[in-house]
């Protein structure tokens, strides 16, 4: 035991006297997290996570440029600006701050569309109520809505808008139909019963035809109910903050590779790990001290991510992280997160000849394994081939692992077999680590 | 057991060091890289490990300190078998690397009481003998610094103050005394007559012949992993003709040409 502890000791006070491998440790996540958060916060208003101020000009100045502002009033996440420093914009202005990048997108409602709608609609009634033999007009052309995009607009908040333009004008038409419908079928029925009976019909008779109502075509038969499939109850959104600490601080978990592979290899060619090797202690107390005081940094710098989470950021203005209600199930993820790494490290330790094939493919595997992860881009935004490569990833499986308890509410339950997982790798790792060892031991090479 | 049998157990037991026929083939290697080596290293003695490069001396000294395994033979520190018991004879012997072997970043007295504890020891016995360490090789006053500030000759007194810590009995020292200056190496020279004056036993490689013709009572030359002479430095210098010193002595039996 009085091995094992100064073991840890030592490694505690080469990493506090690590300036460099400090930096790496601590302030490398603490600032991925901060600017990322706040960047992606900033990326969520331009693609609707939070409000989006777009422009509006009305050139018809008639009943449809009015229902279709009330519809995006009615989208909740716009604010709509018609005016630009105490001035109307026009469509040229309009364009100008969209190019400039000022606003995301501008709904210009062309002059005369609501009178063009209404003789359409008009038209395609008496349409269908007329017998052939009545001569047919020319159709009636309704000039197109124009809706300019700033060109970084997701794709998705694009469909969203358009969507819910087309469901603006839709929903126009169907009541100017109805409209003209009501109006015109009472007329067509008191033609058609006074062709058929003839003038000896009262005109009483006719006139008592009752007239529509306009209510129903406006009326909802079916709702459409939004809900975030939660495992229970749960009142927290995914923002950027829930993806972001958890990721960036398991990557800061995983850089632990680094030095711990340098420590390692430096024992080795300063004759270090021979001295060792010779003293009365066994090989795997040596490793175990390591490991032990490399999982105490590693709790030490995901509590410190945490904090930021908990308290920096929402000072900075994002929303607060929400941590689930399984305080186990993160200690257990966070424990099983940070053997992987600890496994790795050793295994590239061990098998790197030099501190800088250690440290340079050490640092690249674990951007690459972040990347495919999730940490940078969530998994199911990547394309398919890239989402079954991520299987394999183990920040992927801590990641999803965190994601569970953080945001869908998980439990013990839910990440047992990415904790499998995440402890799988650590053994492996240290087996092949062990083997290698072995192997240098009885051959010398 | 038989009483001849006794007889030699108990003198293998006498000796600091016995290694027999050793033979060691590395993986993928055609010739060995020790074939069949013997050497006997008495109580209280400094045995010089003698060779050009390739020899070798480093796979002596690495499977006499128990780092690797022989591919044949019998080797005993102290009468403990140290292929079969290697933690029993690790607790005996202590090695001084020919690096630096010594955390940078910690001062010699933090690096000493990590490899004091390692060795069990604790609490005040290992102050005191962190203290006693750093007293033999002149570096008492400068023990709180970090070793990265220490010029060459001080890290390698220090790497020496690591090596005697746990007051070994048999001592492995590889080349203890390379790259530094003249004063720092008389020192180390010194101090390691006054241990042998303790009774430590060491093993001590070393390519400066008049070190080794200085310290030692007895030597070995080996090339080409086997023993081409044994005894004392004095009486093979004599032996050999047209030898006046060891450096005589190991161009006779090694050879002027350079080996790489």
């Amino acid at each position: 035991m009085l091995k094992l502890y100064a073991t840890i000791l030592k490694e505690l006070l080469l990493l506090r006297r690590d300036r460099a491998g400090l930096l790496v440790l601590f302030v490398m996540p603490a600032v991925l997290v901060l600017v990322v958060s706040l960047v992606q916060e900033n990326v969520l208003k331009t693609i609707g996570g939070t409000s989006t101020r777009i422009l509006f000009v009305d050139k018809d100045r008639n009943s449809l440029g009015e229902t279709i502002e009330d519809r995006l009033r009615e989208f909740g996440s716009l604010e709509i600006i018609k005016e630009l420093d105490g001035q109307k914009i026009d469509e040229k202005s309009a364009r100008e701050a969209i190019i400039n990048g000022d606003f995301q997108f501008c709904v210009i409602i062309p002059g005369g569309i609501t009178e063009a709608v209404r003789e359409r609609a008009r038209q395609l009634v008496t349409r269908s109520l007329l017998t052939d033999d009545i001569p047919l007009k020319n159709d009636i052309d309704v000039p197109d809505l124009v809706v300019y995009f700033d060109p970084t607009v997701r794709g998705g908040f694009r469909s969203a808008v358009v969507s819910s333009l087309n469901m603006a004008v839709l929903s126009m038409e169907i009541r100017e139909k109805a409209r003209i419908f009501s109006e015109l079928l009472p007329k067509q029925m008191n033609k058609i019963i006074q062709e058929a009976i003839g003038p000896y019909v009262s005109e009483k008779f006719v006139e008592d035809i009752p007239k529509m109502s306009l209510d129903w075509s406006s009326q909802r038969m079916m709702g459409i109910k939004e809900k975030l499939a939660f495992s229970k109850d749960f009142e927290t959104i995914p923002t950027s903050v829930q993806q972001n600490v958890p990721a960036w601080a398991l990557f800061g978990i995983f850089f632990i590779v680094v030095p711990m592979a340098g420590s390692l290899i430096r024992e080795r060619q300063d004759g270090m790990l021979m001295r060792l090797l010779t003293m009365p202690v066994s090989y795997l107390t040596l490793l175990s001290g390591k490991v032990i005081a490399y999982v105490l940094v590693c709790l030490i710098q995901f509590i410190f991510i945490l904090i930021i989470g908990k308290l920096v950021l929402p000072f900075l203005g994002t929303s607060m992280l929400e941590m689930g209600s399984s305080p186990i199930a993160v200690i257990m993820i966070l424990l099983s997160s940070i053997l992987a790494a600890t496994g790795y490290g050793i295994m590239l330790g061990t098998i790197a000849r030099t501190y800088e094939q250690a440290s340079m493919f050490g640092a690249i595997s674990v951007v690459i394994a972040a990347a495919l992860g999730g940490v940078m881009v969530p998994v199911y935004a990547m394309p398919k081939v890239m989402q079954e490569i991520s299987a394999f990833s183990p920040l992927a499986w801590g990641l999803d692992a965190f994601l569970d308890i953080f945001v869908r509410r998980g439990d013990i339950k839910t990440v047992f077999p990415e904790m499998l997982l995440l402890l799988s790798f650590f053994v492996g790792t240290m087996l092949i680590s062990w083997s290698y060892s072995f192997r240098q031991d009885r051959t010398g090479v | 057991m038989t009483q001849q049998t006794e007889f030699n157990q108990e003198l293998i037991a006498e000796k600091a060091l016995v290694a027999r026929e050793v033979v060691k083939v590395y993986k993928g290697s055609s010739s060995p890289a020790l074939n069949g080596l013997n050497i006997s290293v008495n109580q209280g003695e400094i045995f010089g490990l003698l060779g050009p490069n390739g020899a070798g001396k480093t796979t002596a000294i690495s499977i006499m300190s128990t780092l690797l395994r022989p591919t044949r033979g019998n080797i005993t520190i102290y009468g403990i078998d140290i292929v079969r018991y290697p933690n029993e004879a690790k607790k005996l012997l202590s090695l001084v690397p020919q690096e630096i072997a010594l955390y940078p970043n910690l001062t010699a007295r933090e690096n000493l009481r990590y490899f004091g504890r390692l060795y069990g020891l604790r609490g005040q016995q290992l102050e005191n003998r962190i203290w006693e360490s750093l007293e033999r090789v002149g570096l008492k006053e400068r023990g709180d610094e970090r070793v990265f500030t220490f010029s060459g000759g001080m890290k390698r007194r220090a790497n020496l103050a690591a090596g005697i810590l746990s007051k070994p009995r048999l001592l492995f020292l590889d080349e203890p005394t390379v790259g530094i200056d003249s004063q720092s190496r008389n020192m180390i020279l010194e101090k390691l007559a006054l241990l042998k004056n303790t009774g430590t036993s060491m093993i001590y490689t070393t390519h400066y012949m008049e070190e080794a013709e200085l310290l030692c009572s007895s030597i070995v030359i080996i090339d080409k992993g086997q023993s081409i002479a044994e005894g004392n430095p004095q009486e093979l210098i004599n032996r050999t003709p047209g030898c006046s010193s060891l450096q005589d002595l190991f161009f006779a039996m090694t050879g002027k040409s350079i080996r790489d």
